[in-house]
């Protein structure tokens, strides 16, 4: 294999991941696409035809700190975590200047309310909430001092599937995934599909 | 055998098998095995001055295809490509491409010679194929004979004879010497009284002859057919050993040395010579300026009279405001593009999900097949590798590109692994057919579709039950092909029922545009 190492052009749109040391000339060269868009959607507003949620609004803390989880091989490396499994090589060339680059140019996208896909019992599903919101907000807008990410805003689907996978097991199980530790429980504490529905379903009328 | 076919039963075979008539209708009809296609290029008329704007969302053989019949008749179109080439998953690689798959990005280090390239996804181009083959004359571009199936290539599975590998006619022959005699056994003339005359009789017991290689007593004693081991030119002929049935069956493989000069690869096959992106790249050559890369679509916005497209060029959005969209952008990627597509429209997009094939390719730094008499044609393992390819071009020359592995449903154990895994796999696969495959074969590429940039999944997948579109699928399809407020279409080998074949695309761009003409047409 070549030489995987990524720098980092400077800031001109559309030039994220660019050129490896390979002599220019003897190649067609032409990697410098925006890879985030490709599967979290126009202006990282999310893709559910890809499973891949909003970047757009997100906290610039949790989308470093998941960035370099992922890097590590301390997200995305469970066997059942599909989605995951999909984003984690995407995050193994990148530089801690890179990750800075990325933050800034996501941060530079426009926030657009994600769309509701969820149809269940969003009162049922306050009461649970009551346990997220003592770390990710009354509001589910978040909380870095304690490195809660904000919720609200959210893709509904991405929500569902994370409590899913940090309920079985598949995510918030790495020795070294500090946070996930910490939120691993809190979602096996939800006794099953329905009761995640329904707290999503509540984090959905929370707006943003 | 100790149990006979009975009379009745045997007709009831022969009854099933002279329905087949009625069989292949539905088949057709379930997309398994598409009738050959009626040449169906449209009959377009020049826009309204004024109403002749179109923006194609994507450079897939779809949107060539609907850009250039619009051009020649005085649309004025603009192709948006996302990537920095056209031609989506028909894709060739040769020395200096660049294969972009996300995280694993690879350069092509292959000798740079006319016959060194490998066709990444789209490889093969039945002669039924009518209106791609249409194009490929109208652009000019060469064909040659792709070659399918060499007897002389070889069958090899775990499971059968210790894993040897066998020639695939040494595997063909015995097969059908063993079910020629079971034919035989099932169907004796004292069998034969009725409804059959002598002579009809006589002509069933002789195909049944011909189809196993059987003797005068109808049994089957070994063949030339799978050639001599030795000698049968200027000596006699030794005749090969049988290869007793009961080894053979061990592997599911063995099918393939009957039917794959069956189906869709039964038709002869061709491939353009140079890489199949020679197609792509007649109609780039001829669509010229309309064609523009990397820009990426931000929006589609669907009016009563047309659609307003945003996008990305040199890092600044733009915007098309065209009379018709024709959109080829992978079903998956249009959830992430901001939109007033109808739900139910949107909700048939989101139920279609992404296919996994991969494969895998190397340099050989000699053409080993051709010394053991293998020219062209596929090899099977039961090794997850599935195929082998050898080319059929370059015959003779010092090198040549092996395609190390096919697999068109079942990709993701394969699209998971770093590229060293990857190319461990290839090799563990290929060694099984060629015991020295390792030391003769070099810089590998791989192609895991699911992950390639601009992709992310091989063909649409519909059918979620395994057995074709149920009627709901179907109902979500009909959703998907009709145009959105009549201005938007989405077309590709996605809005098909036999992915995967350019075919299919070109099809689905035919029906677009003939169901557009109809609108104008009305309009007018």
């Amino acid at each position: 294999m070549k030489n995987s190492a990524v720098t980092v052009s400077s800031l001109v749109l559309g030039s994220l991941l660019a050129a490896p040391a390979l002599a220019q000339s003897e190649v067609a060269e032409y990697y410098n696409d925006r890879y985030c868009m490709t599967c979290h959607g126009a202006d990282g507003m999310g893709s559910e035809g890809i499973s891949a949620p909003r970047l757009a609004g997100m906290e610039p803390w949790y989308l470093k700190r998941q960035l370099e989880n992922f890097r590590a091989g301390v997200r995305g490396t469970h066997p059942m975590d599909l989605q995951g499994r999909e984003m984690q090589p995407m995050a193994v060339p990148l530089t801690d200047a890179s990750i800075a680059e990325l933050l800034e140019w996501i941060g530079g996208w426009e926030y657009k309310p994600a769309e509701i896909t969820l149809q269940a019992d969003a009162a049922a599903g306050a009461p649970l909430y009551a346990a997220c919101a003592s770390c990710h907000g009354s509001n589910a807008e978040g909380n870095e001092a304690l490195g809660a990410p904000a919720l609200a805003g959210q893709n509904d689907w991405y929500l569902v599937t994370q409590l899913k996978n940090f309920k079985a097991g598949y995510r918030g199980t790495h020795a070294d995934d500090t946070y996930g530790a910490q939120m691993a429980p809190m979602a096996a504490a939800l006794s099953d599909d329905t009761a995640i529905l329904n707290v999503v379903s509540y984090i959905n009328t929370l707006g943003r | 055998m100790s149990n006979p076919v009975s009379r009745r039963e045997f007709m009831n075979l022969l009854g099933a098998t002279f329905g087949t008539g009625t069989l292949i209708r539905v088949s057709s009809a379930l997309g398994l095995l598409p009738a050959v296609a009626a040449l169906t290029r449209p009959v377009l008329a020049a826009p309204a001055p004024g109403a002749g704007k179109v923006v194609v969302l994507g450079a897939g053989i779809s949107g060539l295809t609907v850009a250039w019949e619009l051009s020649k008749v005085g649309y004025d179109v603009t192709v948006l490509e996302a990537s920095n080439r056209a031609g989506g998953r028909i894709m060739t690689v040769r020395s200096g491409d660049v294969v972009d798959e996300i995280g694993n990005r690879q350069v092509c280090e292959w000798d740079n010679e006319p016959h060194m390239y490998f066709n990444a996804g789209a490889a093969r181009i039945p002669s039924t194929h009518r209106n791609l083959l249409s194009y490929c004359k109208e652009l000019g571009v060469d064909l040659e004979v792709f070659i399918n199936e060499s007897k002389t290539a070889l069958i090899q599975d775990d499971a059968m004879l210790d894993g040897k590998p066998l020639r695939n006619a040494d595997v063909s022959t015995n097969v059908r010497g063993f079910l020629g005699e079971l034919f035989a056994k099932s169907f004796t003339t004292a069998q034969l009284e009725q409804p059959f005359t002598e002579s009809e009789a006589e002509t069933i017991l002789g195909l049944i002859r011909g189809f196993g290689s059987l003797n005068r007593d109808m049994k089957y004693t070994g063949s030339n057919r799978n050639g001599y081991a030795s000698g049968g030119f200027i000596d006699h002929g030794v005749q090969k050993e049988i290869i007793e049935f009961k080894h053979l069956m061990k592997s599911r493989l063995i099918g393939n040395t009957l039917s794959a000069n069956e189906g869709e690869t039964g038709p002869i096959l061709m491939q353009p010579v140079g890489g199949m992106d020679r197609i792509t790249a007649g109609f780039t050559r001829a669509l010229g300026e309309r064609v523009k890369y990397q820009t990426p679509v931000l929006s589609v916005k669907v009016r009563a009279d047309g659609v307003d497209v945003a996008y990305l060029q040199d890092g600044a959005p733009q915007t098309i405001a065209a009379d018709y969209c024709f959109n080829c952008i992978p079903a998956h990627f249009m959830a992430g593009i901001e939109n007033n597509l109808p739900a139910e429209y949107m909700q048939a997009m989101k139920y279609i999900r992404r296919g996994e094939a991969i494969k895998g390719a190397f340099q050989a730094k000699e053409r080993f097949w051709e010394k053991e008499e293998i020219y062209g044609g596929i090899s099977w393992t039961s090794a997850p590798i599935r195929q082998l390819w050898y080319p059929s071009h370059g015959i003779h020359k010092e090198k040549g590109v092996i395609l190390a592995a096919y697999d068109f449903g079942n990709g993701m154990e394969y699209t998971r692994m770093t590229q060293a895994e990857r190319v461990e796999w290839l090799l563990k696969g290929g060694e099984k057919l060629h015991p020295n495959y390792r030391q003769l074969v070099e810089k590998p590429i791989t192609i895991a579709w699911h992950r390639m940039n601009h992709m992310l999944g091989c063909s649409a997948r519909w059918g979620r039950s395994g057995g074709g579109m149920t009627p709901e699928e179907e109902a979500l399809y009909h959703t998907l092909q009709a145009p959105a407020l009549g201005r938007h279409y989405m077309i590709g080998d996605q809005i098909s029922f036999h992915g995967a074949w350019q075919e299919s695309a070109i099809l689905s761009a035919h029906w677009a545009l003939a169901d557009m003409e109809q609108r104008v047409r009305s309009a007018a």
